[in-house]
């Protein structure tokens, strides 16, 4: 008897408990209705604080809204974001590349943009040369991601060495043999002890060191008809101008010369009087060089075989998830993140918002920093631009922890000697092909 | 007749003790397996569903040149790891098995690189063979010694990425000698002595000997370590220059996680293990057959 009335009082307290838990459910759901909760994923961890304030701000605009900022490294990211997109559970609002924006425009897995462009002020607020930039790499007509900020590559100068030379500074004017005489007079062995100690330019098989050049000769590395590896006359004669800095004047170091040294304090240790890299380097160069040290930023000189210099520069956007619930919000949320919401020191020095506002405003050039040059990135913004990302890059280019291979170490191994460019190209006709194949048959 | 009731589930209880290993092992070890064989006859780039390619990534794999130079890469630095950590480790051990002040301190200080994270010990030996600025750049040059691009040439820089592993992973198989050594009788060694056999001789004719099933050990260990070697080629080479020092595990994160070539990944890491196993059995059967302890 006793046990009956102990089971019936453990079914009578279940019971109760699940009405109220029931009833407490709903009310949940009733709340969630007027709070829409968005996911915002990033990867910049040195922004965390900064982000945080940038959600304070809009939630407080937008009471009914909260955001979930995630942020994943970049080493991480991308494998971390593929699992989700994988599984449908893609966060509303998350940054995407240049490089991998074709790959998911075409699984779908970016929200088509261009009614909500279409239907506001976007394009007079974002540089619109910019929205359709990103338009390009997604390889349709349509837009899937709204950019926040755009590098570019430029050339790195050494002011003082050039005043040592005695030479003028870069300037629009300079053509490809003014750059090499002028890398020619700026290699010098200061101490005489027959190893030089200030090489006039360096440069190894990296996509941002020898890209730059090929498109400001108007050359391609690839034939865009066929998705084929295919340099033309153009891109050839700025591989073989780049080798022969290395091979015939010397005015240049081979990769393996440089490999103790991380890439990005060759020029501003001073090992290298010029350097093309990508514009975020202002920053490491502001933090790496001497502050007596004089450097500037120029355009890649022009080459002989084009009038119409391409700019290589790409950006970093946010898209949508394509099955985000609330994608008017999502769109509301990410025009706010990649604008009106941030401010310029949430950016690398060198990274050009898209928000005209930002990059139009005198603190984007701060005349007490180096370089003075920085008007250079705003008319490159507004220049013609292309980038060479393809689906399969970091394969074939050699990217990041492949660095070594592919097309990066073929262009490497032609400067240390190992091979001659035609056999490089021949070799890297083969082999990138192959890769090239397997995306775009 | 009451303690007989309770015994029903005295058939369970061991089950239910292991089920945290069982469920451990199958979600994170067995079932990943299984799943990466599976992938490894497709096409996956983690976006979307795999597709169904047969055998085609083994096809592929044994058809492209870059994978057959990573699988010889292979071998080559297991050789040299296998037999480079079997001779440093012997030698340090011998060296060290003396009774002196402090040898704890000098056993430590050996012992040191082995639990020293491999990417540190990377980019620190980068620092020392670097080119031009680089340690011994500079001792060799006091000497008007050119040295050679130690990880810049195609030919030197396996061998020196593999020695650098050596050098890091000797204090393991040190200790491991240590112990070995330290379990030989000093009557025999004594005995020998009197007989007058010289050092030499007492090394080779009964040191060895005696050592060898801990030698059999050692090579056993460093034959599974020798294929652990991504992170020091991430830290060093990244593959190369020109693919040499590409590794089977270095090409599996690059297809994997850089590429996003998740089938093709699998079918090469089941290359590896295929090629393990059989070390494997040859170890057993060399066990079997030769590396048994004197009577």
């Amino acid at each position: 008897m006793k046990k009956l009335l102990l089971a019936m009082m453990v079914i009578l307290t279940i019971s109760i408990s699940s009405v109220f838990a029931g009833g407490q459910s709903e009310e949940t759901q009733a709340k969630e209705d007027e709070n829409i909760v968005l996911e915002w994923w990033t990867w910049d961890a040195d922004l965390k604080e900064k982000n945080q304030e940038i959600i304070a701000a809009y939630e407080e605009k937008h009471p009914n809204v909260t955001i979930n900022n995630t942020i994943v490294s970049t080493k991480e990211y991308w494998t971390k974001i593929r699992i989700l997109a994988n599984q449908n559970k893609l966060p509303d609002v998350f940054t995407m590349s240049s490089s991998t924006l074709e790959e998911w425009a075409e699984n779908g897995l970016v929200l088509e943009l261009d009614s909500y462009i279409d239907s506001d002020n976007t394009r007079e607020i974002f540089y619109p040369k910019l929205l359709d930039a990103v338009k390009d790499v997604s390889a349709t007509d349509h837009y899937y991601a709204l950019p926040f900020a755009l590098v570019t590559t430029t050339l790195f100068y050494n002011k003082d060495a050039f005043d040592e030379a005695g030479l003028e500074y870069p300037n629009d004017d300079w053509t490809w043999d003014d750059f090499r005489s002028a890398a020619k007079k700026l290699t010098v062995d200061k101490d005489n002890d027959g190893t030089i100690d200030q090489y006039g330019y360096w440069f190894y098989g990296r996509y941002a060191h020898v890209e730059p050049w090929v498109y400001a000769n108007g050359g391609s590395l690839l034939n865009h008809d066929t998705m084929r590896f295919e340099p033309d006359a153009a891109a050839l004669e700025a591989l073989e101008m780049l080798t022969d800095l290395v091979l015939v004047d010397k005015s240049a170091p081979t990769q393996k010369d440089m490999s103790s040294v991380r890439q990005q304090d060759v020029f501003p240790l001073e090992m290298a009087a010029m350097w093309t890299d990508g514009s975020w380097n202002i920053n490491n160069n502001r933090l790496v060089a001497d502050p007596s040290l004089n450097w500037g930023i120029a355009k890649i000189p022009t080459g002989p075989s084009t009038d119409n210099p391409i700019t290589y520069a790409w950006a970093d956007s946010y898209s949508i998830a394509p099955n985000t619930k609330h994608p008017q919000e999502a769109w509301e949320f990410t025009k706010y993140v990649a604008g009106e919401g941030l401010s310029l020191d949430m950016y690398l020095v060198g990274k050009i918002p898209s928000f005209k506002a930002l990059t139009e405003s005198d603190a984007f050039a701060d005349p007490n920093q180096k370089p003075a040059e920085m008007y250079i990135l705003k008319e490159q913004a507004d220049s013609e631009m292309t980038t060479s990302f393809t689906k399969g890059w970091s394969e074939w280019r050699g990217y990041g922890a492949a660095e070594s291979l592919g097309l990066n170490g073929l262009i490497d191994g032609v400067i240390n000697g190992e091979m001659s460019l035609d056999e490089a190209l021949t070799k890297g006709t083969n082999s990138i092909n192959t890769v090239l194949a397997r995306y775009y048959k | 007749m009451k303690n007989r009731k309770l015994l029903w589930h005295s058939r369970f209880a061991p089950w239910l003790f292991l089920l945290p290993t069982i469920i451990g092992l199958l979600v994170f070890r067995l079932i990943p397996i299984v799943w990466a064989f599976v992938l490894s006859f497709t096409q996956w780039s983690l976006l979307g569903s795999p597709n169904f390619v047969g055998l085609s990534n083994f096809i592929e794999a044994f058809n492209t040149e870059a994978f057959l130079q990573t699988f010889s890469n292979t071998i080559e630095f297991s050789l040299i790891y296998v037999v480079g950590s079997i001779i440093f480790g012997l030698f340090l051990a011998v060296l060290i098995n003396i009774k002196i002040k402090s040898i704890a301190f000098f056993r430590a200080v050996i012992y040191l690189p082995v639990v020293t994270s491999a990417v540190a010990v990377g980019i620190v030996w980068n620092w020392i063979l670097g080119p031009n600025i680089g340690l011994v750049h500079s001792i060799l040059a006091n000497l008007n010694i050119t040295a050679p691009y130690w990880l810049g040439d195609p030919k030197l820089a396996l061998t020196t990425v593999a020695s650098v592993q050596v050098w890091k992973m000797a204090g393991y198989s040190m200790i491991l000698f240590l112990s070995g050594l330290q379990g030989i009788s000093a009557e025999t060694l004594e005995a020998a002595i009197v007989d007058g056999a010289s050092k030499v001789q007492r090394f080779f004719r009964i040191t060895l000997p005696m050592l060898s099933p801990t030698v059999f050990f050692v090579l056993t260990v460093s034959i599974i370590d020798s294929f652990k070697n991504f992170e020091l080629i991430y830290a060093m080479t990244k593959g190369g220059p020109q693919n040499s020092t590409n590794t089977l595990v270095y090409d599996v994160y690059l297809n994997a996680f850089v590429y996003y070539r998740v089938g093709y990944a699998s079918a090469v890491a089941f290359v590896l293990l295929v090629f393990v196993g059989v070390l494997t059995l040859l170890n057993f059967y060399i066990k079997r057959h030769w590396a048994q302890p004197l009577e």
